[in-house]
């Protein structure tokens, strides 16, 4: 007699949900359990979300911040904010980070991750390319790279700093007081903004 | 200073004086109290012995001399192991699964591995593996000196970690294209460069605390005269690593991996001038393994103010009487020793001790 399983509607949801990250099959199994009990009436909203996520979400293509499809990039397109500086970050989440600091006003540019070749993570794979034209175009006259201070978040800083000391370019990184290893997502606000005003050139 | 030696006071706090460990190794639970001079585990092999005293060596230091994959040390079907001891005052607690670690000394959480080790001991682990010091690859010299200036050397170990992961980026950087993207090489490059002045430096020093206390146990132990000589032989020219890598980019093209650097560096061990690893006798090189490891424990004294725990792995039985004695009386004074054998006379002969038999992963208390 083969064993018991759920039926497979139930698996494929658990199957899905424990490919997350940060997800085990434990909790997976967990989620999918309440939300046939107590959670069943937020089921179909979570999935007018997740079908939203990926029909009304787009990514900016100069910035690499979100915007709801058919309106402007809320940071892009605000005269505002100045276009002489550019802050080079890793994750979209680093954006709002920066911006509760209320330390920055001006552009941002986001990586999409860091340089990690044993994970596969090439410069190409990266929105490095992007950025040097952006810095060309803006123009921008320095650069901040507000990234991580571990090995991959290091190897980024140098290779971009590279490339963008041949333009002629101002790089600058945060300062001291940063935790050594850590991403931005680590850092309280107030620690953030003085890393962002004592910002040293490389 | 000398008073301060005397006073038994202070031999205790420093010393390991209970060990216990759930789910590690063919262990699933054992305790044992920890005599303040020497400690015997008594057993055949593979019964455990080295189990725990390797539970010792991971419980102050986070790391086994035994193997670096964490999960080798975790009872077969289990996810995680504990171990938990007294040092001194406090009690430390150490567990560990694949993924995830978790320290705490006296309950309090310790978040990074460095805040732990402050108020961990020190360690000198002894066993059957120290004659590749003598005889074995480059890679057994450096972890003898990376032992000891991660105990000594504050950032010793996170510029280590750092080289290691960083030289193991760019080697997969040269490796992947056909078309090395030297720009993304040199990320990693100058990353290293940085930690290798930091490791360069320590391993410089440690060498040159090593000689003095390495000649003066030799001849306590071959009871003569022998011109000892250590140096380190650098992986690279004297200077920067990173201008040093920029030249090697020929090399480098054709080997497809990092040409120069502390990971290549060496420890000449020298009788008389000439390389002991060729020209020396195999009773010599046993001395001088012996040697290196009790100027290990003196260094590590003198550095942290505080005599090592010595944890001795079936060195005793290697041993002939005459031997055996002329080692037990050069062990750092005020040491607290740990001591695997399959047996002997000697160890019913031990004065200050307790005895324990180690059966099928169970301790025994004999004495
Ligand atoms: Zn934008």
């Amino acid at each position: 007699m083969a064993a018991l399983e759920y039926p497979a509607p139930i698996r494929q949801l658990i199957w899905q949900l424990k490919s997350l990250p940060g997800i085990g099959p434990r909790s997976a199994e967990r989620l999918v359990l309440w939300l046939l009990s107590t959670g069943a009436t937020q089921a179909p909203q979570l999935a007018d979300a997740l079908k939203a996520l990926g029909s009304s979400v787009e990514m900016c293509e100069a910035c690499g911040f979100y915007s709801e499809c058919g309106t402007q990039c809320a940071l892009c397109s605000d005269d505002r904010r100045q276009r002489a500086v550019v802050c080079v970050v890793e994750q979209a989440a680093d954006v709002l980070r920066l911006e509760r600091s209320g330390a920055f006003r001006g552009q941002y540019h986001v990586l999409g991750g860091k340089l990690s070749p044993l994970d596969n993570v090439t410069p190409e794979d990266l929105r490095i390319a992007p950025l040097l034209h952006r810095v060309r175009d803006l123009p921008a006259e320095e650069v901040i790279l507000a990234l991580s201070s571990d090995v991959e978040g290091e190897a980024t800083a140098n290779y971009i700093a590279d490339l963008l000391r041949r333009a002629e370019i101002k790089v600058t990184r945060l300062a001291q007081g940063m935790p050594a290893g850590g991403g931005l997502d680590h850092v309280d606000e107030m620690t953030l903004f003085r890393a962002l005003e004592g910002r040293r050139t490389i | 200073m000398e008073r301060q030696r005397l006073d038994p006071r202070c031999l205790f706090d420093l010393m390991l004086s209970r060990i216990e460990a759930r789910d590690f190794r063919c262990f699933e639970h054992v305790q044992a109290e920890l005599h303040p001079e020497t400690t015997v585990l008594r057993g055949r092999n593979a019964q455990g012995k080295t189990s725990l005293l390797e539970a010792a060596c991971v419980l102050l230091r986070l790391q086994s001399p035994r193997t670096s994959t964490r999960t080798d040390l975790i009872r077969h079907g289990q996810a995680s192991f504990m171990v938990e001891g007294v040092h001194g005052a406090d009690t430390l607690r150490c567990g560990m699964s694949a993924r995830q670690r978790r320290l705490a000394v006296n309950g309090a959480v310790m978040g990074r591995s460095g805040e732990y080790l402050k108020e961990s001991g020190v360690v000198v682990w002894m066993d059957h593996g120290d004659m590749n010091l003598l005889r074995g690859g480059a890679e057994h010299r450096r972890r003898y000196l990376d032992f000891t200036a991660s105990q000594t050397e504050r950032g010793y170990l996170d510029a280590l970690r750092t080289y290691e992961r960083a030289l193991r980026s760019r080697n997969y950087v040269l490796k992947r294209d056909a078309q090395i993207n030297w720009r993304h090489a040199d990320a990693y490059a100058q990353i290293m460069d940085k930690a290798a002045e930091v490791i360069w430096q320590a391993r410089n020093e440690l060498v040159d605390a090593t000689l003095e206390p390495a000649r003066r146990a030799l001849e306590a132990l071959s009871m003569g005269k022998e011109e000892l000589g250590v140096r380190l032989v650098r992986g690279a020219e004297a200077g920067g690593l990173f201008e040093q890598l920029v030249d090697q980019r020929e090399q480098e093209q054709r080997t497809r991996t990092t040409a120069v650097g502390p990971h290549r560096d060496d420890l000449w061990i020298g009788l008389h001038e000439r390389d002991a690893g060729s020209f020396a006798s195999e009773g010599q090189q046993r001395s001088l393994s012996v040697a290196l490891k009790l100027a290990q424990a003196r260094v590590l004294e003198n550095r942290r103010g505080e005599a090592p725990l010595l944890l001795m792995d079936d060195v005793f039985g290697e041993l002939d009487a005459t031997r055996r004695q002329l080692l037990m009386e050069n062990l750092p004074q005020g040491s607290q020793r740990v001591v695997t054998t399959t047996g002997g006379d000697w160890v019913e002969q031990q004065k200050d001790a307790i005895i324990y038999d180690v059966d099928a992963g169970s301790l025994k208390l004999v004495k």
